[in-house]
């Protein structure tokens, strides 16, 4: 072998079979960014659960010739695109993240007092308009649907109708999600103050009548039937969130709820938080989509606490015992920070205001009208 | 009243933010558009012929389920009808998003020259208010409305027929020579449909979350009315019980002798005078003890003005415990 041979053969390893020669500034660029949210979930504690993987995932995914994202010779996926394919796209993963949240879910404050459903309702009112804004910027109906329901605050939801509607949009919409899920206290305190005023704050409002276990086990009975056939585009979502709770009110298989709150729930989130983060590669991400759908993400969900709070002034003209507008804002599903925050804010203005479970409410209603609307969106593009 | 709080200009969220715009502004603009918009949503019909129809199977825009157009002829013989793309019509008098199929090209064939035929589109795909407009590239002004009928047909089928001449403004070969060439699409107001299916859907979740509603206020009613009934019940049997329990102590007329006193139902009770202090203290304890238990506790007052730092810390702890059933970034 000649000198020119091995000099030939090393840089034929060198292109062929090693990154360093492939590396591209836009991946350095991905790099970042996934250094960027692993500081924000690690440093800051932003939806570590989530944004652990999803940075993580970033970060495999942009190194040239990885294994990961692609097809084999053969057809069969690579392992992370497994993931995403069998997860994902077959919208297994949001399903199962549902069950493991209607498992963990405690309907009490909701069913105690149903008029809070309609807050959920209202809360919704950021969808509708960023939708609006969305098509407005030069987006496909499809994908300013997806891009609407961020507003929603539900992670899985989103990451359901975007893998449906627009799945190259995943990355760009589970990452603002998320972002935003965990900037509530940031986000919602100021637009909860410009819209109430001390006195509004200080409500208090009757504590909730106690609810039967009888009364709980017919919940998920009821709510699936109403809502599904009202609805059927839901059904994966809604129906795997009422059999979580149905096992769990139930009382009768604990190690299935137990599995489904904890073991199963884990092993998804990995999964799901790897596909997503993998979806993140810089030939698809780096453009100004993304950072167009964290702007009308953001406004999404400042709307979206409009709205849940304006329904609960609504309401007040026609209730006798009012209600402390401060639950609106819990009308999105962050649950359980977005009632943490109207009780923070309860508190400040009035130390024995405790709105904590009154806030529940709403709040869960809001995970029951974000699947709601993405049930409207996936029914209108059938 | 209104103010703006300066909380909203708080340092991470800021940081946050600027980190994010950064990021992005980085990217060369010449990656952008890369992966997103009109591509995937182009449709490509599939044809096929059913004697003197032919059906287009095509995925429209912004719907995920394929949908079917039918194409037939009234007076002439319908030869082919191919799809053809959006970007060889392009004209600013339309946009592209109106349309939310791909364009056919329609060819009808064994005409006697210029004479004028019928064709008519059926689909349940169509609205009341779709119409069907017109390309041919010979004009000034080359897109129009064909002015077709729009019919409604069993179901949710609508018909559009439309009225071609040979050699008139909608043949595109332009010439009377027994065929005609019609080159169109079915054309809706993008945003009539956005804003109106937008407006619906948004009082369907209302509509939706009132029936649930109302469906848990009924349920909680049947639910509370059984509680009370089965309270009321369990209220009965217990005097039944009670009332058994006299019956039973009047007969066997039971006798307590804790350190020989004798207490009797029917006679005045007595205390021995032997009996110590301390034993009349744990008795008066334990009967205590067990008669608080068979009480119902006192609903817990939560309207104290004067609310100490420990009621509030003890508080917040009771508050915060039910937070574990609701967290979810604490599984």
């Amino acid at each position: 072998m000649t000198w020119n041979q091995v000099f030939e053969l090393i840089q034929n390893i060198l292109i062929t079979q090693t990154g360093v020669p492939n590396l591209a500034v836009n991946q350095l660029i991905m790099i970042g960014i996934s250094f960027f949210f692993l500081y924000l979930a690690v440093a800051k504690e932003y939806e570590p659960l989530l944004l652990v993987p999803i940075g993580f995932g970033i970060f495999l995914v942009n190194f040239p010739l990885t294994p990961l994202m692609g097809f084999t010779e053969h057809g069969n996926p690579e392992l992370i695109r497994a993931f995403y394919k069998y997860g994902v796209e077959w919208e297994i993963i949001p399903c199962l993240i549902f069950l493991g949240l209607g498992a963990m879910t405690d309907f009490e404050p909701l069913i105690a007092n149903p008029k809070t459903l309609i807050i959920g309702a209202g809360a919704q009112l950021g969808v509708f308009i960023t939708y609006i804004g969305t098509l407005v910027f030069g987006f496909t109906l499809k994908e300013a649907a997806s891009v609407a329901i961020i507003g929603g605050a539900d992670g899985p939801t989103t990451i359901y109708l975007t893998a449906k509607l627009a799945p190259h949009l995943l990355g760009a919409n589970a990452l603002a999600a998320y972002s935003y899920m965990a900037m509530v206290p940031l986000i919602q305190p100021p637009i909860m103050r410009l819209m109430t005023t001390p006195e509004q704050r200080k409500i208090k409002m009757r504590q909730l009548r106690p609810v039967s276990a009888r009364e709980k086990l017919f919940f998920p009975l009821i709510a699936t039937f109403l809502i599904i056939i009202l609805i059927p585009a839901v059904a994966p979502l809604i129906g795997m969130f009422m059999f979580g709770n149905f096992m769990r009110v139930s009382g009768v298989v604990k190690r299935l709820s137990d599995t489904a709150q904890h073991s199963l729930m884990n092993i998804v989130t990995i999964l799901l938080g790897l596909s997503v983060g993998a979806t993140m590669q810089a030939h698809v991400f780096l453009n100004w989509k993304p950072l167009l759908i964290f702007a009308l993400g953001l406004m999404d969900f400042v709307i979206c606490t409009f709205g849940g709070i304006l329904t609960v002034h609504i309401m007040n003209k026609f209730l006798k015992e009012k209600m402390n507008p401060l639950i609106g804002s819990s009308g999105v599903s962050a649950v359980p920070m977005a009632a943490r925050v109207s009780q923070t804010e309860g508190l400040k203005a009035d130390p024995d205001n405790w709105l904590i479970m009154h806030a529940m409410g709403p709040n869960l209603a809001g995970v029951i009208g974000s699947a709601a609307a993405a049930g409207m969106f996936i029914a209108m593009f059938n | 009243m209104i103010r703006i709080d300066i909380k909203l200009f708080n340092r991470r969220f800021w940081i946050w933010l600027v980190s994010a715009l950064l990021f992005f502004s980085l990217t060369p603009l010449s990656a952008s558009l890369a992966a997103f918009g009109d591509k995937i949503e182009k449709s490509k019909p599939q044809f096929t012929r059913m004697g003197d129809k032919i059906t287009a199977k095509l995925i429209p825009r912004a719907k995920n389920s394929s949908v079917l157009i039918n194409f037939e002829v009234l007076g002439g013989k319908l030869f082919e009808v191919q799809g053809m793309d959006f970007s060889e019509a392009e004209h600013p008098d339309v946009d592209v998003k109106d349309f939310k199929s791909s364009l056919f090209v329609t060819k009808i064939v064994e005409l006697t020259p210029g004479t004028e035929v019928k064709v008519s589109i059926t689909s349940d795909f169509f609205a009341s208010e779709t119409a069907y407009w017109i390309f041919n590239h010979k004009l000034q002004k080359p897109w129009m409305n064909s002015e077709a009928e729009n019919l409604s047909r069993s179901g949710l089928t609508r018909d559009l027929v439309i009225k071609v001449k040979d050699g008139g403004p909608f043949d595109t070969d332009g010439a009377t020579n027994g065929r005609i060439t019609l080159v169109g699409g079915a054309k809706d107001s993008f945003w009539g449909y956005a804003l109106g299916t937008l407006f619906i859907r948004f009082f369907g979740i209302f509509l939706v979350l009132s029936i649930l509603m109302i469906g848990m206020i009924i349920s909680g009613k049947v639910f509370q009315s059984i509680a009370k009934r089965k309270g009321k019940a369990d209220e009965a049997s217990a005097s039944q019980a009670k009332e058994a329990e006299d019956v039973m102590s009047d007969e066997t007329r039971m006798e307590i002798s804790p350190n020989g006193a004798t207490i009797t139902a029917d006679r005045p009770q007595t205390i021995d005078a032997s009996l110590s202090k301390e034993s009349v203290i744990a008795v008066s304890i334990a009967l205590h003890m067990h008669l608080s238990a068979l009480q119902a506790p006192e609903p817990l007052d939560l309207s104290i003005s004067q609310i100490t730092s420990w009621t509030q810390q003890g508080r917040e702890r009771i508050m915060g415990d039910r937070f574990l059933t609701f967290n979810r970034s604490d599984r």
